[in-house]
């Protein structure tokens, strides 16, 4: 089929190393095992995200219309919170663009980093909802936090299964222009965890 | 035609006579490495990530083809249309025949390194295609009509002032904004239209997992995902020595990217693409581009290893005072110096020599490529295959010559008459009237150490030899 | 032949010492020199000054022309087989001779040789393990430069990024002098930009490192920069002279050796 393919495959072969000079070495799983909220939030406030403040009474609606009040357009991908609009109702990619705050739930994080992790899964197949919404609210059970990436990619399914995959930490931020961090730069602008239970 | 090979020298003084421009990037680089060594020190288990990191890497290129092949294997059943492109112009032409294809005119993409070594932007645009960055850096780049400066902060040699009167001319904004605040947001309000009527989009891959078939995206714009994620189109420009084994080997290498480039614990996208998403098309090239050669260099073959973290640059006293563009190369700094010269060996024969081989690029680097030993290596390679100036040549050749005779050697040293006479003029000259240039030479003494010893140690043994 | 490694078994042995001077040193900062062979001397060691020596092969081998380096390569092995042990003030030339001294056949001598050299702090603090300098007094502000050479290759000090415990060694001998005190800069191992060779081939950025290298000194408090590479402070004398910088320049083995200003 494709001769540049064998071509490169057969230059590979020929030229490298030994392999038997290079073993490899087994699966580790380092570092700090603990995966507790605190750990998580604290993570998650270094990379720029925040958690949703829960006062007496509030529903996830009302923290969200107290943070976000100038909203129009509140998307829900979960089934437990209306919003204004389903994600399912989104026909296109590009429609997206018009979503002041997605909510969605993730099904786990990660302590070390304040990652949360969104697949097409949770994403009901609209990837690009996540990064041309303004405002990201992600629902999040501390019973789903592991401690670090080791065990994250070590115990977790979805890294094999899914086919779009995202681990956000905090929101998009940039410091392109004279070391500037800027937080909400070409994604969104910011992310919130709503902790449930 | 004869190539010129790049005057790292004379680019880098007139990079260092703008002196605003020059403190900032090295006050800003060397902020990062501080950030980096933070990071470094709050995991006790850094070094065993390196060292784990390197095995993991060397092992993967020593069983290249085989782990290609599984990648191949599993994205193709993922549905991923897969690639191989022996060089930049094969890589040119599948891009252009994709896009085609699909009647796509507009490309956004995310940053990539190997697209800039293809110069795919200059195979397309002729063609009709307009491409443009997503990444912020690099599109200030893009409409500097510049190179990236650094393999992840793009732009980091531009004060607030150069992308002002940029994005004035370009977006029509207030040449004189004083905020980058403001210019981001700019930048935001420039590309959204962008994407949402792309055509296609492109990314490179970090890493690439064969035991999965997937590819893994770090940025911190979201840019990447973007990319892939509005248009109906994502393909994806990878280089062949990306891959890693498993999935489970990710952990290791993506504790120390983020820390190691920025001192940021993760970057805050870390994408993994295992398959084209619903009503979507993927397309991953696997690009080599002299990459398989590189594999057989027996001093060279680790720069492969390399995960493109920028922290050798970072820590680079030099790359710091002379700016990524003085090397007049894709990849500068410390790893540009010892990869550069295997895609061009004269062109980029004066890179190795633009170091001081402190050695502080070998201790940052994640994957412990050797960098200053391999630049010392490319510097006898160099000199080999007579890449190496004339002058220098010649000093380096009389000079050795001179040291192996010590009458002469020591004549040379007592009197500048003989030096000049043993050393041709313009040898001379051309060699000591640089040091001179922002610096004093060094005082003349009375004697000699030489001279001392034999005057007040020869003479005593040979006098207590005498007496005894 | 005794070798250095079976003397550090035994302290208090005297050993039979090669000294080697590099060129600059001879020619530019001769006291330096001095200093070194009295201070071996004071701790009653045997030390001969071979007269016929020239260079250990560096510059030529630093520059790729390793075939050139090979003269001076052959005469250093002449001149310094003999010794149990070969020292130098210079970690750069120790470096080159102990990792990179390859241009000649490797045969048993130029083993015993590469086997056996040393950077003067090194040897006084690995193989004679000196206690004390009762002689030396210092009452200054000293910023101490570690050369890359003595740093990053000899491992004479602990290197800033790889996070490792701190270690000195030539603090810990510097630590016996008295009225001795140390000013810390911002960036206390980044390189100071001579780099041989490089010094005149890119003469704009090695300036500028220099210059930057006794700024940061000197705002530190620094009234002296003391360092084991003579090479380096030739640099940054140079550009400390042209940018106005009021720091003064001393070998680490002239402040050993007792040396007052």
């Amino acid at each position: 089929m494709s001769t540049s393919r064998d071509a490169i495959l057969t230059r590979l072969r020929d030229n490298r190393p030994d392999p038997k000079a290079h073993p490899l070495p087994p699966v580790a799983r380092l570092g700090d095992m603990d995966n507790g909220q605190a750990r998580f939030e604290n993570s998650l406030q270094i990379l720029g995200g925040q958690v949703l403040e829960r006062q007496e009474g509030d529903t996830l609606a009302t923290a969200i219309a107290r943070r976000f009040p100038d909203s129009k357009i509140i998307c829900s991908a979960v089934p437990d919170f209306d919003g204004t609009i389903r994600i399912e109702e989104l026909g296109t990619p590009q429609q997206a663009a018009s979503v002041d705050v997605l909510v969605v739930r993730s099904p786990f994080g990660i302590a070390e980093m304040g990652s949360i992790y969104l697949s097409e899964a949770q994403l009901k197949d609209l990837n690009s909802a996540a990064h041309l919404t303004q405002h990201i609210v992600v629902i999040l059970s501390a019973k789903n936090l592991t401690a670090n990436m080791h065990t994250a990619y070590m115990d977790r399914p979805e890294f094999h299964t899914a086919n779009y995959g995202v681990l956000m930490s905090g929101p998009s931020a940039t410091a392109d222009i004279q070391g500037v961090l800027i937080r909400g730069a070409q994604g969104v602008r910011t992310l919130s965890i709503w902790w449930e239970d | 035609m004869k190539v010129k090979p790049v005057n790292h020298a004379k680019a880098a003084e007139e990079f260092i006579e703008d002196t605003a421009h020059m403190d900032f990037h090295d006050e800003r680089l060397w902020d990062l490495r501080q950030k980096r060594d933070e990071q470094m020190h709050i995991l006790p288990e850094w070094q065993e990530l390196r060292a784990r990191a390197s095995a993991i890497k060397e092992h993967t290129l020593a069983n290249l083809p085989e782990y290609l092949e599984q990648f191949e294997a599993n994205a193709k059943k993922n549905g991923i249309h897969v690639h191989w492109a022996a060089d930049g112009a094969e890589h040119n032409r599948i891009v252009g025949e994709i896009l085609e294809k699909h009647g796509a005119r507009s490309l956004i993409k995310s940053k990539s390194m190997v697209t800039e070594e293809c110069c795919m932007r200059e195979y397309l645009e002729p063609r009709g295609v307009v491409v443009t960055e997503t990444d912020l850096g690099e599109r200030i780049q893009q409409l500097d009509n510049q190179m990236p400066s650094h393999i992840v902060v793009p732009a980091v040699h531009k004060l607030i002032p150069d992308v002002a009167k940029i994005f004035a001319e370009h977006y029509h904004t207030d040449p004189n904004d004083k905020s980058a605040q403001s210019l981001a947001w700019q930048q935001r309000l420039a590309a959204r239209p962008v994407i949402l009527s792309a055509d296609a989009g492109m990314t490179g891959g970090n890493f690439v997992v064969a035991e999965t078939g997937s590819f893994v995206v770090c940025t911190n714009e979201g840019n990447a995902d973007l990319s892939a994620t509005v248009p109906g189109l994502h393909i994806a420009t990878i280089g062949i020595e990306r891959l890693v084994p498993r999935m489970a080997d990710m952990g290791v290498f993506i504790r120390m990217l983020s820390r190691s480039a920025l001192g940021s614990p993760i970057t805050q996208y870390t994408t993994h693409f295992r398959g084209p998403q619903k009503g979507s098309e993927m397309h991953v090239v696997l690009v080599d581009n002299g990459r398989s050669h590189r594999l057989g260099m027996e001093d060279f073959w680790t720069s492969l290893k390399c995960i493109r973290c920028g922290a050798c640059m970072n820590t680079c006293p030099v790359y710091r005072r002379s700016g990524g563009l003085s090397y007049g190369a894709v990849y500068s700094g410390p790893i540009g110096a010892i990869i550069d010269p295997t895609f061009n060996e004269r062109k980029y024969s004066t890179l190795p020599f633009a170091s001081t081989m402190n050695g502080s690029c070998t201790n940052v680097c994640p994957v412990k490529i050797n960098i200053h030993e391999q630049l010392y290596k490319w510097r006898r390679v160099l000199a080999e295959h007579h890449e190496l100036p004339f002058v220098k040549r010649e000093v380096m050749h009389m000079a050795g010559k001179l040291m192996g005779q010590p009458t002469l050697y020591r004549a040379a040293i007592n009197s500048t008459e003989v030096a000049l006479s043993t050393m041709p003029r313009f040898v001379l000259y051309n060699w000591l009237n640089p040091w001179g240039k922002h610096r004093e030479l060094p005082h003349p003494v009375k004697q000699t150490f030489h001279s001392w010893y034999k005057q007040n140690r020869l003479k005593t043994k040979k006098k207590e030899g005498e007496s005894a | 032949m005794q070798r250095a490694e079976e003397a550090r078994a035994l302290p208090g042995v005297r050993m039979k010492i090669g000294l080697f001077i590099p060129c600059y040193i001879d020619a530019f900062y001769p006291n330096a020199g001095i200093a070194t062979l009295e201070l071996l001397e004071k701790l009653g060691q045997d030390v001969e000054y071979p007269m016929n020596q020239t260079c250990c092969g560096q510059p030529m081998a630093n520059s790729g022309c390793n075939k050139d380096a090979a003269a001076a390569e052959a005469l250093f092995v002449k001149n310094f087989a003999k010794y149990d042990a070969i020292v130098m003030p210079s970690g750069s030339c120790t470096h080159h001779v102990r990792d990179n001294f390859d241009a000649i056949d490797q045969t048993d001598e130029v083993r015993h040789v590469r086997e056996n050299t040393f950077e003067l702090v090194e040897f006084l603090h690995d193989v004679l393990k000196v206690e004390d300098f009762p002689w030396a007094e210092f009452p200054h502000k000293v910023g101490l430069h570690n050369s890359c050479g003595t740093l990053r290759a000899l491992r004479t000090a602990s290197m800033s990024e790889l996070g490792e415990p701190f270690f000195s060694k030539p603090m810990d001998l510097l630590n016996k002098v008295r009225g001795i005190s140390f000013a810390t800069p911002k960036r206390p191992d980044e390189c100071c930009g001579f780099g041989g060779t490089f010094s005149v081939t890119e003469e704009a950025v090695s300036a500028k490192m220099g210059t930057d290298k006794v700024r940061d000194h000197h705002q530190a408090g620094a009234e002296y920069i003391v360092s084991a590479d003579t090479s380096c402070m030739m640099h940054q004398q140079g550009c400390a002279e042209r940018a106005g910088v009021p720091i003064r320049f001393i070998h680490i083995a002239e402040i050993l050796n007792g040396a007052r200003e």
